[in-house]
């Protein structure tokens, strides 16, 4: 796989620093350090195994199991589009689109600025709002091609 | 001693010990990919499911994988009721639509009379049945360089960042549990290479056999704080070596038959 450098690891060991040192902690470091770098970066992953005193396999098997860790740079604002069934009913397919139409990125993929990451995820369990986008940190609910351009456009 | 009745046969097991040890010990095959001495039990295959009642249930029961149920006192196991049977089939199914071209899995899968899968063929074969053998046998070395990577439908075996594992030793253990063949190995003129990572072989100071990689010594050596030097000598030249020490004190010379009888 290819490796993404990161020389900075001061936030590592600052987010190393609020947790003991043993192997309970990993999860938590490793939340830390997504929200940090928006991505785990691999010397992070490094740094971590060695001072949790866990195996770097450990920890990468725990990096690549949970969907919240990505191992490549998201964009500042990570745009969910629910894909669940009463999403997928309700046009999520259609939002996709939009997304990929102003933004130029398909699923998964990040923009060149940084600024926005696309992501399917499956059901957000707010399916009376359906259909639901998550832009950043923002539930918008029976959401619609208009609704979603002013979030793009305000790039938060 | 819990009391148990398996396929009709009476049978007494230790407390603490699994079923799966129990059926085995009555004489009873119960069929396992993840299962291995070595390790702790793992639940991962399947295959071991049985049916398991007691009378009080009024014909309810419950199937369980034989591997990880302790025995209890005065539990009915059936081993080969037609719903462990099918469930078996259903595994075979699934593993032989995984694995195609795996000859251990075409075996067992024929054996329960499944020769074709019924669902959709995986368009990429593998060997790779993810039983986590090599994975536990690696961490139950000490070692832990190899892990589970992703999940679902993707998840595989590999080392952090798919790259050469910097933790291994290539001691191998991975690729001679493996049931399947799935973990390769290269060994040549005192070379080893597995995992994408080239390893330096130790020659034996008496035989000259190339019998352990540098790593393996250094770690064993590190962690026990046994002495390097007795690593670096082979197991058969140790054996030969303290055969002829109890020669020695037994009063007798060190005969050639003895040396061969020890080899």
């Amino acid at each position: 796989m290819e490796r993404v450098p990161c020389t900075d690891l001061a936030p590592v060991d600052a987010i190393l620093a609020r947790y003991p040192r043993e192997e309970p902690s990993l999860i938590q470091v490793l939340q830390d350090v997504q929200r940090a770098y928006n991505y785990l970066p691999c010397e992070a992953l490094e740094r971590v195994a060695g001072e949790l005193g866990v195996p770097l396999a450990k920890v990468f098997s725990v990096a690549t199991f949970y969907k919240a860790f990505s191992l490549n740079p998201q964009g500042r604002t990570i745009i969910k589009v629910c894909t669940g069934t009463a999403c997928h009913i309700r046009g999520a397919s259609q939002l996709i689109e939009e997304v990929q139409r102003r933004l130029d990125i398909g699923p998964g993929e990040t923009t060149g600025d940084m600024a926005f990451s696309l992501q399917t995820v499956n059901c957000v369990g707010a399916c009376a709002m359906a259909p639901v986008v998550i832009v950043g940190e923002k539930y918008v609910g029976a959401a619609k091609a208009t609704t979603l351009a002013t979030y793009l456009d305000r790039g938060e | 001693m819990p009391t148990l009745t398996i396929d009709g046969k009476t049978v007494h097991a230790p407390h603490g010990t699994f079923l799966l040890a129990a059926c085995r010990a009555a004489g009873i095959e119960i069929p396992t990919l993840c299962e291995h001495p070595a390790v702790e039990p793992y639940g991962g295959c399947r295959l071991c499911v049985v049916d398991v009642t007691r009378p009080e249930w009024n014909g309810w029961n419950k199937m369980v994988v034989a591997c990880l149920f302790p025995v209890e006192d005065g539990i009915i196991v059936d081993t080969r009721s037609e719903r462990v049977l099918e469930t078996r089939r259903v595994v075979l199914d699934l593993l032989l639509a995984r694995c195609p071209e795996t000859p251990l899995i075409q075996a067992l899968a024929g054996s329960y009379g499944v020769t074709k899968t019924s669902f959709v063929l995986n368009p990429e074969p593998t060997d790779c049945i993810l039983c986590g053998l090599c994975t536990r046998i690696c961490d139950r070395m000490g070692i832990s360089a190899i892990s589970s990577v992703d999940r679902g439908a993707g998840r595989e075996i590999a080392p952090p960042f798919k790259e050469p594992p910097p933790d291994c030793v290539g001691c191998l253990a991975c690729a001679e549990i493996c049931p399947t063949n799935h973990i390769r190995y290269e060994a040549s003129d005192g070379r080893r290479r597995i995992w994408g990572k080239d390893f330096e072989m130790l020659r034996c100071p008496r035989c000259g056999r190339a019998h352990i990689t540098v790593a393996q010594a250094d770690f064993f050596a590190g962690k026990n704080g046994v002495p390097r030097s007795y690593f670096e000598t082979c197991d058969a030249c140790k054996r030969k070596e303290l055969a002829a020490t109890a020669t020695k004190l037994a009063g007798g010379a060190s005969t050639p038959a003895v040396e061969q009888g020890t080899r």
